[in-house]
């Protein structure tokens, strides 16, 4: 646990009050502006919950890819869209997305075939909780080789996901 | 270095708290004596990073009106006019502070603040001397990291909330440009993290006390700093504030204090991105033992600072395209490269001759 020079059980109740109305306030506030910067709050929470967790490392990335990364994305968006043309939203029709389900279906029944064949393989011991940064890299390659191919081959598939559903026909 | 991590609550344990009266003189001299408090208030706290930047606003109008055969800065008392920053103050806080028409009200106010904040922050970690860090921290450089990558996202923030056409522009200049070369600038760095073997800045230093950095690591040297003059928005890379084409940038409806806040953590960025680069390339305090290691950091920093403003007096500005390109296709791939030869070297010994 980290010394942060008060109670432990009274920072958790901080940093939860924090991300929870950080969390609200993106949901209900008027302005779309006031939304982002509240998710930003929220965000800033999660990671005082990693640096209580000791697990500092994640707590610097948390800030720096979701409050300095998604959090611009989202600003960016919110200033160049005008307002009517957010209000609207168009439906897919009945069986457009047919194919992308099945190759959906594909890849998930793969990705559970891989993890299920390397199952037998992973460590059954955690590694321990007070991992130096520097043995982060290694522990993750060497013993959890599988699991780490798995996550990176679901976010690309999120990220080509994401780049045809925003493809604009024209 | 875990109980680093926060300094909430260290002073209130240095010393025991006064039971009764009598004791409340020496408790606050003791508290004002500890060397936690001396670290966080005095140096490399709050005085020293307050005169050392009111020190570079006046260094470089000095400097810029050399090279331009002017002489600059010269009433305002002391010598060469160096309390001129001192009057621009007090002149910028008795000015009026106009907000723009159908501005945002609380961001246009509030942000200035964060930005200050963001700038002072990082100076928690960075080490000026063996003993003389406020926060020792295991990962303080993806700390400055995560806390350099706020900025773009409070310039934009800013910038909108000006209600204006010229700061809006500006901005989005300036969140394109950081975007883009916040990723070589970290890439070269990753480097020095190879080389050194660790995210904690006084390691880094102290693998440095042989040989500076900068003599394997030139290539990431070179990248790194183009990136830092591209992240300051100094020139050739000042388009997010260029003049002739939009006032004054991302602050151009700034005025009185809020214009004061906002020049001073442009010029503490200024300061922590050129300590950065003596952290990280050349060798921290190390240096000839007649001077004290903070004098030497402080030295050396100040050359860099010096080389990051020179340009500014000499060189035209990019263009928008030839900007990004540069930034995307040019030092993006050396930075990549420079890792795999970093792995390279390390992994054949090529650079055990260096102590490495």
């Amino acid at each position: 646990m980290v010394d942060l020079g008060i109670p432990p059980d009274v920072a958790f109740v901080i940093l939860a009050t924090v991300t929870l109305l950080g969390a609200i306030m993106a949901l209900q506030a008027k302005e779309l502006i006031y939304g982002a910067i509240s998710l930003a709050i929220s965000f800033i929470g999660v990671a005082g919950f990693f640096v209580l967790l000791d697990a500092p490392y994640l707590a610097m990335l948390q800030i720096a890819v979701y409050v300095g990364a998604v959090v611009v994305l989202i600003l960016f968006t919110i200033m160049l869209v005008r307002r009517e043309e957010a209000d609207t939203i168009e439906r897919a029709e009945a069986g457009e997305g047919s194919l992308g389900l099945w190759i959906a279906g594909l890849l998930a029944v793969s990705i559970s075939g891989v993890a299920a064949l390397a199952g037998p393989n992973l460590p059954t011991t955690p590694p321990p909780a007070d991992l130096p940064v520097s043995l982060l890299g290694p522990v993750l390659a060497g013993s959890y080789p599988v699991p780490l191919i798995i996550l990176a081959l679901l976010l690309s598939a999120a990220l080509l996901g994401a780049l045809i559903l925003a493809k604009v026909e024209r | 270095m875990h109980s680093n991590w926060l300094f909430a609550g260290r002073i209130g344990r240095l010393v025991s708290l006064p039971a009764t009266p009598a004791d409340i003189l020496p408790f606050i001299i003791a508290v004002i004596t500890s060397h936690t408090f001396i670290t966080i208030v005095v140096f490399p706290g709050f005085i020293h990073l307050m005169l050392v930047v009111m020190f570079l606003t006046w260094y470089e109008r000095k400097l810029l009106a050399r090279i331009q055969l002017r002489i600059g800065p010269l009433y305002a008392g002391g010598p060469g006019g160096i309390l001129q920053p001192i009057a621009d103050g007090v002149k910028l806080i008795f000015k009026e502070v106009i907000v723009p028409y159908k501005a945002d009200k609380p961001l246009f106010l509030g942000i200035p603040l964060m930005l200050v904040f963001l700038g002072a922050l990082p100076f928690a970690v960075i080490p000026f001397g063996q003993h003389w860090v406020i926060a020792n921290l295991d990962v303080g450089l993806v700390f400055i990291f995560a806390m350099t990558s706020l900025f773009p996202s409070m310039i934009l923030l800013f910038a909108w909330a000006s209600n204006s056409k010229y700061p809006f522009l500006g901005g989005l200049r300036s969140l394109f440009q950081q975007v883009a070369y916040e990723i070589p600038m970290w890439i070269s760095a990753l480097s020095i993290v190879m080389l050194a073997g660790s995210l904690n800045l006084v390691d880094i230093v102290n693998a440095q006390s042989k040989i500076w950095f900068i003599v394997p690591a030139f290539l990431s040297f070179i990248v790194f700093f183009i990136a830092v003059m591209a992240e300051l928005e100094r020139l050739p890379f000042d388009l997010p504030e260029a003049e002739p084409e939009l006032v004054a940038g991302w602050f151009t409806e700034s005025s009185g204090a809020i214009f004061m806040v906002i020049f001073l953590a442009i010029y503490m960025k200024l300061y922590l991105m050129s300590s950065l680069v003596t952290v990280l390339f050349l060798g921290g305090w190390w240096g000839p033992a007649f001077l004290p290691q903070p004098a030497w950091f402080i030295i050396k920093t100040l050359v860099v600072a010096t080389f990051i403003i020179i340009p500014r007096g000499v060189y035209p500005r990019l263009r928008v395209d030839l900007l990004i390109k540069v930034g995307w296709t040019r030092l993006l791939i050396i930075a990549l490269a420079n890792v795999f030869l970093t792995a390279l070297l390390l992994n054949t010994g090529a650079l055990s001759a260096l102590g490495i």
